[in-house]
């Protein structure tokens, strides 16, 4: 199941994620075709929990989507599709539904809202752990430090969710799943650059300065995968919000590395906007703060190896698979 | 690009691992001060008894001493072997690489002769590669071995071999016919006896005020032939197989797990943010570098040669064990009882620069990853 959902997703990814949509979403054009392609395919509802699918394989997509900097708020739309549960009461199918912050319980002024000025219904979640439904009223455009809208939206109609999902936790993996997707991509590009582009007469790859960059740099994207697959194969288990600190932390420390190195071995090209590099580096650089940043996600887990006990450490880390 | 799939320990990893933290606490005192560094203590005694349990050569046949378990069985038991620090250093060697080179290419009356010992925990191996000139460049070796009558007669220097003067046999990497235009060409792995007239074995004391690595000297050594392991002249191949077993084993990320254990201690039940974030910070790393090196056993367990991902997985690991007591010692309190947490770190940082020298330099694991990218 898992395997032709992401084969399908990457399909559409593949055909519609050019540079040019990339530079469109940034100026402020949702993807329609894309989002209607999705839409066509059924994966706005593929995590409904009558879609078939596991919640897991939301987030192998989601990582898929993060490969091509999907420019689209796929990992709210699915999940604020699962909390607000079944179609539309609208009967409109492609709606696009999406999710924000609560900054205080019940408050109407949501933060942080992808895409929130194309929203029809929106899903508040708040640091507490408390999850409410809402309809946009007022709509203050922002954007995060890749250009992805995450816009201001004052609600009406809020109403609480009784959801017994760790809704935080699951965003958090959302964007530590589409990192590890971005991370694959940006050793692709910092591979291929290196093995094209020459100086001194051979391409730049063939120097070993380039050649551990870029050793690093895998070792760092493969650990960040790892992290993130971990956690997706946690997800409804016990120690799923421990997983998530895991992903979240080690993607996030990743993320620095490898935008660094791989900005360095494309020289003055990959800091042009004509390049797509920046796409992937800047969306991975606001994505690792979202939803908590490592600090946030590593106290939660190192509070609970020290509530453990010095003795107790071993056993916690080595009873995961 | 590299793929990490996942594995699932078996059931009956489960209970052997409770089955060795059992015969731990029963062999504390054994244990002394905990190191997780997997050459930091050599203890005989200890090496034997956990040859009665099986639990050394865990994967041969049984023909030769071994028990045909898994590699994730082998797993388990190395793993909480260093995580609770015991003193493994023994028989290491024997266990994870010398064995598994015989098995693999040595002649049957080798395998005969050498593993059952090396299973009961009576029998110790050293590594024979480096010398005075050879570091990294490990096809420079001079180390020659001379035709004679029934065998061959080896001189030469090897260096910082590790227990030389406490183990039995070292299996060295030697020159048995010269280059011929292929510096790859010609080598040979013979197994020498540490005990022979003409070794002479020389302490080099460490850094860190030990004395476990050592200077070895071959003057005219005789070395039989049936102790010429595979083919003469196929070493090459044969060592660089073997590094893939070495690179990528829990010994690569829990060299510094004792000073871990030590520094949430110190934290106490309820620690400040900072310091929880740091202890969070080690096990993100750890939970995950244990899942890749589990990853690898995994293909190893099906028979795959993972060299690529092995060494990516010591480049991660052994730069993790620098980076933990860094970590630690940044987010140090200025309250509590300090002693136990400073007397590990400082052990360990004073052993820290070996781990991205030994089994492989970063530098060459690093070419090694930059070859399986395509970049060389």
């Amino acid at each position: 199941m898992e395997r032709m959902l992401v084969d399908a997703a990457e399909r559409i990814f593949r055909d519609q994620c050019s540079k040019a949509t990339l530079d469109a979403a940034e100026e402020g054009h949702f993807p329609v075709q894309l989002w209607q392609l999705l839409c066509e395919s059924g994966f706005q509802l593929m995590a409904q929990p009558d879609s078939g699918a596991e919640l897991a394989d939301v987030f192998a997509v989601l990582r898929v989507a993060g490969r091509f900097a999907a420019p689209l708020p796929l990992a709210e739309a699915l999940l604020a599709n699962r909390w607000l549960g079944g179609a539309d009461e609208d009967g409109v199918p492609d709606a696009l539904n999406t999710v924000g912050i609560v900054a205080q319980n019940a408050g109407r002024h949501w933060r942080a809202v992808p895409w929130g000025r194309a929203a029809r219904r929106i899903v508040g979640v708040a640091a507490d752990g408390g999850v409410f439904a809402g309809s946009p009223l007022a709509v203050v455009e922002a954007t995060n430090l890749a250009g992805e809208p995450r816009d201001q939206v004052e609600v009406r109609d809020v109403r609480p969710i009784h959801s017994a999902e760790p809704a935080h936790a699951l965003l958090a993996l959302a964007r530590a799943a589409q990192s590890a997707g971005a991370l694959d991509r940006v050793l692709e590009l910092g591979v291929g650059y290196a093995q094209e582009r020459e100086q001194f007469g051979r391409p730049i790859a063939r120097f070993q300065a380039v050649q551990h960059m870029l050793a690093m740099v895998a070792a760092e994207v493969a650990a960040a995968g790892r992290a993130a697959d971990a956690a997706i194969a946690a997800v409804g288990s016990e120690r799923f919000a421990f997983e998530v600190a895991v992903a979240k932390s080690r993607v996030g420390e990743a993320v620095g590395l490898v935008a660094e190195a791989v900005h360095q071995v494309h020289g003055a090209m990959g800091f042009t906007y004509e390049h797509q590099l920046h796409h992937f580096t800047r969306r991975l650089w606001a994505w690792r703060d979202e939803y908590g940043g490592e600090a946030h996600w590593q106290a939660l887990l190192g509070r609970r190896l020290c509530a453990l006990g010095a003795d107790q450490v071993w056993d916690f880390l080595a009873t995961s698979s | 690009m590299l793929q990490f799939d996942p594995v699932r320990l078996p059931k009956g990893a489960e209970v052997l691992r409770h089955e060795v933290r059992d015969f731990l606490a029963a062999n504390v005192d054994r244990i002394g001060t905990p190191n997780s560094d997997f050459s930091s203590g050599h203890d005989a005694e200890f090496s034997a008894r956990l040859g009665q349990r099986g639990w050394i050569g865990m994967t041969w046949p049984k023909a030769y001493g071994g028990a045909e378990r898994s590699f994730f069985e082998r797993y388990v038991v190395t793993e909480e072997l260093l995580a609770a620090g015991a003193p493994v250093s023994a028989h290491w060697i024997a266990d994870r690489q010398s064995g598994p080179l015989l098995l693999g290419n040595g002649s049957e009356g080798q395998c005969a002769r050498y593993l059952p010992a090396i299973a009961q925990g009576r029998s110790f191996f050293s590594i024979g590669m480096s010398e005075p000139g050879t570091g990294s460049d490990l096809a420079s070796v001079r180390t020659a071995a001379k035709r004679v009558p029934g065998g061959w007669r080896v001189s030469g220097t090897k260096l910082w071999t590790t227990g030389a003067h406490l183990n039995h046999y070292m299996i060295a990497l030697v020159r048995t016919a010269p280059p011929d235009g292929n510096r790859h060409a010609g080598l040979s792995q013979l197994i020498i006896d540490l005990a022979a007239p003409g070794v002479a074995i020389r302490p080099i004391r460490n850094m860190a005020g030990g004395e476990d690595f050592n200077e070895v000297v071959f003057d005219d050594v005789f070395v039989a032939d049936a102790d010429v392991v595979g083919e003469p002249g196929n070493g090459w191949s044969q060592v660089t197989s073997e590094l893939g077993y070495e690179r990528s084993g829990p010994e690569r990320f829990l060299s510094a797990f004792r000073v871990y254990v030590e520094f949430v201690r110190l934290l106490g039940l309820d620690p400040g943010r900072f310091e929880a974030a740091a202890v969070g910070r080690i096990a993100a790393h750890l939970m995950t570098l244990r899942r890749m090196s589990m990853s690898v056993a995994g293909m190893l367990e099906n028979g795959k040669a993972p060299n690529v991902e092995a060494a990516l997985v010591k480049e991660l690991g052994n730069n993790f064990e620098k980076l933990l007591p860094e970590i630690a010692r940044a987010a140090m309190p200025i309250n509590g009882d300090q002693e136990r947490f400073r007397r590990t770190y400082a052990e360990t940082l004073l052993l820290s620069p070996s781990f991205t020298l030994r089994g492989g330099t970063r530098e060459i694991l690093r070419g090694v990853i930059a070859r399986g990218l395509g970049l060389r």
